[in-house]
């Protein structure tokens, strides 16, 4: 459902790196998205094509990878990989955590061409 | 062909915004609490009776719905300041929208705000907006299997309210379910029995209510 803004968000972003690039078409973008967001990448690669029609990174490839989920027990600190339904500490018992990653939407790259004619900044 | 390597949150200008609402709240010596259950939950019956017990004067709350009115008109009636927010089509609130809601009340005197999030039990949860607590609400008629199906929602949450638990023995509710599951997700957060109807609970409520005020703005965090 919330795959709407955040592809609104991402192409916001995308769109302010490529300018600051100068470019001329996004080509490709790179995608890491916590698995403890609930994000459908389907949903998230329709949401996307929408809203980047007549921007500059239209029909630019969406590549997602998806991170796993690290919680940290706030009771002994041990770290452990979590499920989005289990955060139960294998040494305490509690489930009382911090989430340490897995939880974020990171916009990793953006591949892009740059105009022919004008001049490359850096 | 150029690749440009950025690493960045997606999300980060939602999060900017979310820390400036926090600080605003923060140096105005107010707790801000972001309410967040499925629709029909019994968020704003919960909040008539909170507003009534903690002081129309001391309370304002930020109401996020699709469409209408009709939240703040409710609440409106017990509190000096509401402010309805409609998303339109959006699922969740986010910082910038309670940032232009944090403009239209006046801080001065408040102690608590009460940020009653669209009703929906996946979406919120994903946006930070500058709340100092989150509190999740289930209901009773909901059913005792949503903690299993919608964990990120309890997992983040600083309380956990039951309400509408006067249906418990009509509805065959097991609250064992609830627990064992909590028990897997969330072992921080306080699980409080409330009925808004009949006032169970609600002491309890006000109690944590109170301690979290009295602590935010003691650290001032």
């Amino acid at each position: 459902m919330h795959e709407m803004a955040i592809a609104a968000s991402l192409v916001e972003h995308v769109l302010e790196v490529a300018q600051q690039n100068g470019a001329a078409r996004v080509s490709a973008i790179e995608l890491e998205i916590g698995a403890l967001q609930l994000v459908v990448p389907e949903a998230l690669e329709l949401a996307f094509q929408a809203v980047t029609q007549g921007t500059l990174a239209e029909g630019a490839t969406l590549k997602v990878t998806e991170i796993k989920a690290v919680a940290e027990c706030r009771l002994c600190s041990t770290r452990f990989e979590a499920k989005i339904d289990d955060y139960l500490c294998p040494q305490c018992r509690q489930a009382d955590v911090r989430l340490v990653a897995g939880n974020d939407i990171l916009l990793k790259s953006i591949t892009c061409e740059v105009q022919q004619s004008g001049h490359e900044k850096d | 062909m150029k690749k440009i390597n950025v690493v960045e949150s997606v999300l980060k200008a939602n999060d900017a915004v979310a820390r400036e609402n926090r600080r605003r709240l923060d140096s105005a010596g107010l707790i801000a609490l972001n309410l967040m259950s499925a629709p029909g939950s019994g968020k704003t019956t919960l909040l008539e009776k909170t507003i009534a017990a903690l002081g129309s004067d001391a309370v304002a709350v930020l109401v996020g719905d699709l469409q209408t009115t009709r939240d703040a008109e409710r609440l409106g009636r017990m509190a000096s300041q509401v402010t309805q927010i409609n998303t339109g089509k959006g699922c969740h609130l986010t910082a910038p929208e309670v940032a232009a809601g944090l403009d239209s009340l006046d801080l001065t005197g408040l102690r608590y705000i009460f940020i009653e999030n669209v009703g929906n039990m996946v979406c919120p949860a994903a946006f930070d907006l500058g709340e100092h607590r989150r509190v999740a609400l289930l209901s009773v008629p909901e059913g005792d299997d949503k903690v299993a199906k919608y964990p990120t929602l309890f997992q983040a949450a600083d309380a956990i309210l039951l309400t509408k638990v006067d249906l418990i023995g009509v509805l065959d509710y097991n609250r064992a379910r609830v627990c064992e599951d909590l028990g897997r997700i969330n072992t921080r957060a306080p699980l409080l029995e409330i009925s808004a109807k009949t006032g169970q609970g609600m002491d309890l409520w006000l109690a944590w209510l109170r301690e979290q005020q009295a602590s935010a703005t003691r650290v001032g965090l």
